[in-house]
């Protein structure tokens, strides 16, 4: 949980994206973002409105090349098969699941499906992952489009946390159960909806013997692990970029804001 | 460059009269309902509606016949199938009267992929909309291509909780389907002819009408409205944004890799190709090959590598009045 930062260091945030429309005269605070297919736009101009004391730069991530001058990276949504058959095809895969083990990583919607240990309602043959969260979260566990809503979410640790916070959920995944080990770092609630929302289809995982919450699992909409950050929902289609602060100043710069 | 469109709270874009925008009764305990009382959800918000082609950006969605088909889409990284009876060529070559795909085959297409299925209903059939929100598609194509069931009116697209994408040959036709609550455009182009000079002409159109607008002042986009029959509120919308308010995407005879690269440096947001994968010699690969180049649209060393060896492309066909299933841009009001 240090904060790895020189004082005067730019910190870049990647976006994964190997869709390229990223205004070319972004100088922001350093983060990095990877963009293959997907909302990376969306993320670069939520990041621009925010107000820090450290400079940050947005990055369009589609190579190795990229992803190694980033410090911290965000996943965007968009379809996990497709972004993860790109980042296959590019070679990021392995590069990806290195940076996952030593930087912040933040995945929204098909991001947090990338970023979970295991995947159900995957394709047939499976899918692949990056991992880096331990938990269980299950793809489209809503239904079609036809099921996608909006909901105002109380969310801890934001600023002026009393405002609900715009949840957006599009096909949006459902965390099915925290597998937290020993080892790994403690699971931190960000946001829940309420239970008369959840999904009638999606049956309850039991919770694991280490899982401290009694609460359904499944009522998470986004959650901490370490320095990662993970939300099944879309803060990028908001106007509301409180929480992208929270990734930049608890994940990102720690202390250091 | 992209702008973020039609965000929640900050967008003049009409408001869906459908479900999600109902005063209804207050809730009790906390269900999905269409109100937006504390602990409720709203569904079919023109916000989750626009976000899912958001979502679908710098990807390619693809025509497909049967479950195997998409299953081949789905792993060459298609972001999303058109599931349909024939593929736009074949609908072109055989002629008749093409409908709405049977219920049965777009499930069983449902059931064989994770990315979201769409599928095509005449322009003016609402109910065969109807049909296939109940079915729980993701996406529906107020298609040209198929044989339109109303030769004035469009569907009222904001009636339904799920989305649309519409046709649109320029500015004032794009910005005509949004006003009526398409969430998605697309270019025509001439469907089923692997010719995509057609969907260059309807991309450059829009952007060059978009371009002027943007420099106009309020009262010449007063006469501009009028002039190009698009509602002034979303002509000055898009004045503003430099581009439509919603995404938009490439479609109408996008054959190969190049192609594809070509619709995304005109400034499209993705491609749909129909009878282009699955005519062509190698679908698999040319598939993949295809979603590479939405990717890489602007390295031509790496459009180089995949246009390599992918097999025959589709037969194409010189676009003329007299081809066979005639013009299917001009079909839509």
């Amino acid at each position: 949980m240090q904060s790895g930062f020189e004082i005067n260091k730019n910190v870049v945030i990647g976006i994964l994206g190997m869709f390229d429309r990223l205004s070319p005269s972004i100088q922001l605070v350093r983060q990095i973002f990877v963009a293959l297919q997907g909302a990376f736009a969306e993320h670069q101009v939520m990041l621009k409105k925010l107000s820090l004391k450290r400079k940050l730069c947005v990055v369009l991530v589609r190579s190795e090349e990229d992803l190694a001058k980033c410090d911290a990276l965000i996943l965007p949504g968009g379809e996990s098969t497709t972004i993860a058959l790109l980042a296959r095809l590019a070679g990021l895969l392995e590069p990806l699941r290195e940076f996952t083990k030593t930087k912040p990583v933040w995945g929204t919607c098909a991001g947090a499906i990338l970023l979970a240990q295991t995947v159900e309602n995957t394709k047939k043959g499976g899918q692949e992952v990056l991992g880096g969260m331990s938990i269980s979260i299950a793809r489209n566990g809503w239904g079609s489009q036809v099921e996608s809503f909006e909901a105002p979410l109380v969310a801890e640790g934001l600023r002026e946390s009393d405002r609900p916070f715009p949840g957006v959920f599009i096909r949006a995944p459902v965390v099915l159960s925290l597998n937290p080990k020993p080892q790994d770092p403690p699971i931190t609630i960000v946001a829940r909806i309420s239970a008369g929302l959840l999904p009638k289809t999606q049956t309850l995982v039991p919770p694991d013997e280490d899982d401290t919450d009694p609460r359904d699992a499944r009522t998470i909409v986004a959650l901490r692990q370490g320095r990662h950050l993970l939300t099944t929902f879309h803060p990028e289609l908001t106007t509301d970029h409180r929480i992208h602060e929270y990734f930049v100043h608890e994940c990102v710069l720690g202390s250091s804001a | 460059m992209t702008t973020p469109v039609a965000t929640p709270g900050g967008s003049p874009l009409p408001v869906p009269v459908g479900a999600g925008n109902t005063n209804g009764t207050p809730v009790v305990a906390p269900v999905r309902s269409n109100t937006h009382k504390d602990g409720g959800s709203s569904l079919g918000t023109f916000g989750v509606k626009s976000g899912l082609a958001q979502m679908l950006k710098g990807g390619v969605i693809m025509d497909v016949v049967n479950a195997e088909q998409a299953r081949i889409a789905e792993e060459a990284g298609a972001c999303a199938v058109m599931a349909l009876e024939r593929v736009p060529a074949d609908i072109r070559a055989q002629g008749g009267v093409a409908r709405m795909s049977d219920p049965h085959m777009i499930k069983q297409i449902v059931d064989a992929v994770t990315i979201p299925v769409m599928a095509k209903v005449r322009i003016g059939h609402f109910v065969e909309a109807q049909i296939l929100q109940a079915i729980g598609i993701d996406y529906i194509d107020e298609s040209e291509v198929l044989t339109p069931a109303d030769e004035e009116h469009h569907i009222n697209k904001h009636a339904f909780k799920v989305p649309f994408v519409c046709g649109a040959r320029n500015l004032g036709e794009a910005l005509r389907r949004i006003s009526e609550g398409a969430a998605f455009i697309r270019t025509k182009g001439e469907a089923g002819t692997g010719n995509v000079v057609e969907a260059v002409r309807h991309q450059r159109s829009v952007m060059s009408e978009i371009r002027k607008a943007s420099v106009m002042t309020e009262e010449e986009l007063y006469a501009y409205a009028k002039e190009i029959q698009a509602p002034f509120h979303l002509l000055k919308e898009t004045a503003r944004l430099k581009r439509l308010p919603v995404v938009n995407f490439a479609a109408g005879g996008i054959a190969t890799p190049a192609d594809a690269a070509l619709m995304m440096q005109l400034g499209c947001d993705g491609v749909f190709v129909g009878s282009g994968i699955f005519h062509s010699g190698d679908p698999a690969k040319r598939a993949k090959a295809v979603v590479q180049a939405v990717t890489h649209y602007n390295n031509p060393k790496i459009l180089a590598d995949i246009s390599e060896n992918l097999g025959d492309a589709m037969v194409g066909l010189t676009i003329t009045d007299e081809m066979k299933g005639g013009r299917l841009a001009s079909r839509g009001w």
